[in-house]
């Protein structure tokens, strides 16, 4: 057993002693090193070891959860024991019950691979050369008045335990860098661009060539932007853009949030919500995925499960706690990676076949009504003029409603946004509202 | 709270001289401009009552020190939250490795020093027990639930926090804060027929437990009934450019969001803000005065040092239409050679200071709400919003409107919702055309995220009409 999950259990164990008729502790502990080149020179460096244990308890049918980085053993201890006394003083809940042991049954085997051994040798010189290369790739044009580039990695390990039998331990690692370039446009306007990679492999990741050269092109992309016109139109959506689109989308996806009656997926299960072109599968088992898991927060085993197939909803996100009020079974309360099934076109052919219309590469502000699903959100991209990419636009909104615009969805592409657990190709709307000029 | 007095605030973190003289003679071991100490001590506390039941509680305790050295505008940093001797030392190392001087000279002694107190409450949170607030909970969704029978779900959310921060630059200087903050929210969740509408209000400040008066409850309970009942009969306006009314309060979004960020000087300094050769410039009619401002009583935006431990200031930022400073914080006042105004802030210990903002609004204009209303042929009025974003060099800034009311031929017609403005910074500032006498701060609790750190904000203005704004919206 490892020390952590002994640290847990020793948790869980004084709860248990200052009354506590169930209780449920994690304890991480993580490392994370970042630097960041301004105008060719180190600008900053960040480094840290942090700690910090969580602590769920039951009393009597009350509950309550609890935090601390001050893990000296006496500290520790009179925190738990004030936790325990704070939650006598709540009301009891008749549907907040410990998870029940038989969901932490099965649970996976398969490595997940979410470590590299290698990441812990990138040594700081190695890191200063990345900045340095992506710092002088990023200033390959004559307009370019600023260069941010930086490399950042962290590791982290962790372990729970319950007074119900259930121990687990997670350990986890990640690697990217990123660019971000100012260009001069006029007087005043100073039109910027970025671009990041992110893998739990040092070797998955692209040349750092790859990302200063996107970010510089993406800044370069937003000179001369202007106001699109106001009128419906096609969007075709780049890859990464979607994914935020898409996460606006399943957000509501949960029993917690349907249960409180924010959720535009209420009545929905086993009907269609969406256009029979999307299907989304929540896979926690994909070998370095940045959100693959064993087991969830509640020790829940691990599983894929499809929440939207050919538009009809399968399944939901149900935690215990929420399952237990809807009466419904749980599945799990927070998403993995969830996989969106691409088409077959790239980028390049989706804008041909579409013709004319707004291609969106980002996202600025604007929110979205989970009860709703009333949308309305900024963004920046080109125009569609003959199947090809035309000039920039920006200073325009997209409105409308979430599921009516995933209903109008008619083309995947098949180019998946590699650096994000959400993967999802481009997508293609009809008939969507655009405010401009 | 009272502040506390940084003597025995170093006893509270368990450090003496010694040992902070030794820690500070590592950090600055490869030479220095500017070294800190900043410890931290962090207690919040939060209840949720939602289906009529006090469902859940939670609390946290957050304590470790950030160690800072900063050479000309390289800044190594490292944090720990181990405040031991030996983890101190080998996080100073860590930090120190960015500078390749000679060593800088330590402090011989620590110097103490006071400054104002613009947050203090009769009793500090660490006094307050769950007891004491309970009925505050309870009481709030009460009231929430009889504003309307079409109310089906009520959610109240409570937190409270205390932070005891202490500040020793390398200079020997000693500063020590206590910071309260607080913040209620009602959720609301009502039916009629097949239509569903969620909305949701909050009130905080740098606060204690007597502020919840009977009166604010009622007010916080009534407000998020209206929200959410209005929305039964909110449409969409028609797409594109036309006036905005921003109604008194809350509207300091677009001062956030259109020059705010702009005007912070790690942007300037590296020429990536629109503002960046504005300094001095006619940037709105004469009018138009914006302020961000660090000291005004019980705000959630005020300090009473920042991060740095600099006292905080009323900093101009537009004044009668010129662009007069920016907003500083040490690395870049030292590059501009002027007085820093006290905007160093970080989200925590785990945090290096940048620029950021505290409190920011414009002062009081010439026109009054009514006549604002009635040059208006065909627009909107903006009333609540969620959340807004800039990017800082093109200037194209957004603010996403949640509640407010459709215009036509000067008169409010119906409500509208969920709906996106986006602008430009300096045209919306040129497009500002009029602006009233009824300047406020909005209640409710912001919160400011730039590069990856959160820190509390308010924000304010006077009823103030632009011209032009692109608002989302339907093309019929």
């Amino acid at each position: 057993m490892s020390e952590l999950v002994k640290k847990a259990q020793e948790a869980v164990e004084i709860a248990r002693k200052a009354g506590a008729d169930d209780a449920w502790a994690s304890i991480s502990r993580d490392r994370s090193v970042s630097h960041g080149y301004h105008e060719g020179k180190l600008e900053k460096v960040h480094e840290s070891t942090s700690r910090g244990l969580g602590i769920s308890i039951y009393v009597d049918g009350r509950y309550s959860s609890h935090s601390t980085t001050d893990l000296r053993d006496d500290r520790l201890a009179s925190f738990i024991r004030e936790a325990v006394a704070l939650t006598r003083a709540l009301q009891p809940d008749p549907f907040r019950k410990i998870p029940e042991p038989h969901l932490f049954e099965g649970r996976p085997t398969l490595a997940l691979d979410r470590l590299d051994p290698a990441l812990a040798s990138v040594s700081a010189d190695q890191r200063l050369a990345w900045c340095a290369e992506l710092d002088a790739r990023a200033h390959g044009d004559a307009r370019v008045i600023a260069v941010e580039s930086g490399v950042f990695s962290g590791e982290s390990e962790g372990a729970s335990a319950s007074s119900n039998g259930f121990s687990g331990e997670w350990e986890g690692g990640y690697l990217g860098y990123s660019a971000a370039v100012t260009v001069r446009e006029d007087a005043d306007r100073r039109p910027e661009g970025s671009y990041y990679a992110i893998s739990r492999h040092v070797r998955e990741l692209p040349p750092t060539e790859t990302i200063a050269a996107e970010a510089l092109k993406r800044a370069l992309d937003r000179l001369g932007s202007r106001k699109g016109p106001s009128a419906k139109m096609t969007m075709v959506v780049d890859a990464q853009a979607a994914v935020s689109l898409l996460s606006r989308l399943m957000g509501p996806a949960s029993a917690a949030a349907i249960q409180q009656g924010r959720s535009f997926w209420a009545q929905k299960l086993g009907q269609r919500l969406v256009s029979e072109r999307l299907t989304v599968v929540d896979d926690p088992l994909i070998p370095r995925g940045l959100a693959s898991r064993h087991f969830d927060g509640e020790g829940i085993s691990a599983k894929a499960m499809p929440i939207l197939e050919a538009g009809v909803v399968k399944n939901l996100y149900v935690d215990t706690y929420y399952g237990r009020k809807l009466g419904m079974t749980p599945t799990t309360g927070s998403a993995s990676n969830r996989v969106v099934t691409p088409g077959t076109k790239d980028l390049a052919g989706l804008l041909k076949d579409v013709g004319s219309g707004i291609y969106v590469t980002s996202w600025l502000g604007g929110n979205s009504d989970s009860t709703t699903g009333d949308f309305s959100l900024g963004l920046r991209g080109h125009l569609i003029e003959g199947g090809q990419i035309g000039a920039p636009v920006g200073e325009m909104n997209v409105t409308g409603n979430l599921p009516e615009l995933f209903q109008h969805l008619v083309t995947l592409g098949s180019d998946v946004y590699p650096y994000s657990s959400l993967r999802s190709p481009s997508l293609v709307f009809e008939d969507v509202n655009f405010s401009g000029a | 709270m009272t502040s506390p007095d940084p003597k025995s605030t170093l006893s509270f973190f368990a450090v003496d001289e010694g040992t902070i003289r030794q820690v500070m003679a590592e950090l600055t071991a490869r030479g220095a401009d500017a070294a800190d100490l900043y410890f931290q001590h962090a207690r919040s506390n939060s209840i949720t009552m939602e289906d009529g039941i006090i469902s859940r509680a939670a609390s946290s305790v957050d304590q470790g020190v950030g160690l800072r050295v900063v050479v000309g505008d390289q800044t190594g940093y490292a944090f720990t939250e181990d405040l031991s001797l030996p983890a101190m030392l080998a996080a100073a190392r860590t930090a120190a490795s960015i500078a390749h001087g000679s060593k800088a000279a330590p402090p011989v002694a620590l110097n103490p020093r006071g400054h104002r107190d613009y947050y203090r409450i009769n009793r500090p949170w660490d006094g307050v027990g769950i007891a004491d607030k309970l009925p505050l909970v309870e009481r709030l969704d009460q009231l929430t639930r009889a504003q309307d029978k079409a109310i089906e779900k009520v959610t109240v959310s409570y937190a409270d926090s205390d932070e005891t921060v202490l500040i020793i630059d390398m200079h020997g200087n000693v500063f020590a804060d206590g910071r309260p903050m607080t913040r209620l929210w009602a959720q609301v969740t009502a039916r009629k027929g097949e239509e569903t509408q969620s909305n949701s209000a909050n009130v905080a400040a740098r606060q204690g437990i007597d502020w919840y008066t009977e009166e604010r409850l009622k007010f916080l309970a009534k407000e998020a009934a209206l929200r959410t009942m209005v929305l039964f009969d909110a449409r969409r306006p028609p797409a594109g450019e036309m006036p905005v009314v921003l109604a008194a309060g809350a509207s300091g979004i677009l001062l956030h969001e259109a020059i705010g960020h702009g005007m912070e000087a790690d942007f300037n300094r590296k020429k990536t803000s629109i503002y960046a050769d504005m300094l001095g410039k006619k940037v709105a009619p004469d009018f138009v005065t914006i302020v961000d401002n660090g000291t005004q009583d019980f705000e959630r935006g005020a300090l009473n040092v920042d991060d740095e431990g600099i006292e905080c200031e009323r900093t101009v930022l537009v004044e009668g239409g010129t662009l007069a400073s920016y907003l500083h914080d040490g690395i870049s006042a030292r590059h501009y050679g002027v007085k820093p105004t006290g905007s160093g802030r970080r989200e925590s210990f785990r945090h290096m200071p940048m620029p950021r903002m505290r409190s920011t609004y414009m002062e009081n204009g010439p026109h009054s709400r009514e006549e604002i209303i009635a040059s208006v042929k065909q627009g909107i009025i903006a009333e609540t919003f969620t959340n807004g974003q800039v990017q800082i060099g093109a200037g194209d800034f957004t603010f996403y409107i949640k509640n407010g009311w459709l215009i036509e031929d000067g008169k409010v017609t119906a409500p509208i919702k969920d709906i996106n403005i986006i602008g430009n910074g300096p045209e919306a500032l040129r497009n500002v055309t009029m602006v009233a006498a009824d300047s406020k701060l909005d209640f409710g609790g912001w919160t400011c995220g730039k590069d990856g750190q959160s820190v509390p904000v308010s924000q304010g203005i006077p009823t103030t009409l632009v011209s032009k704004l692109v608002v989302g919206g339907v093309n019929v």
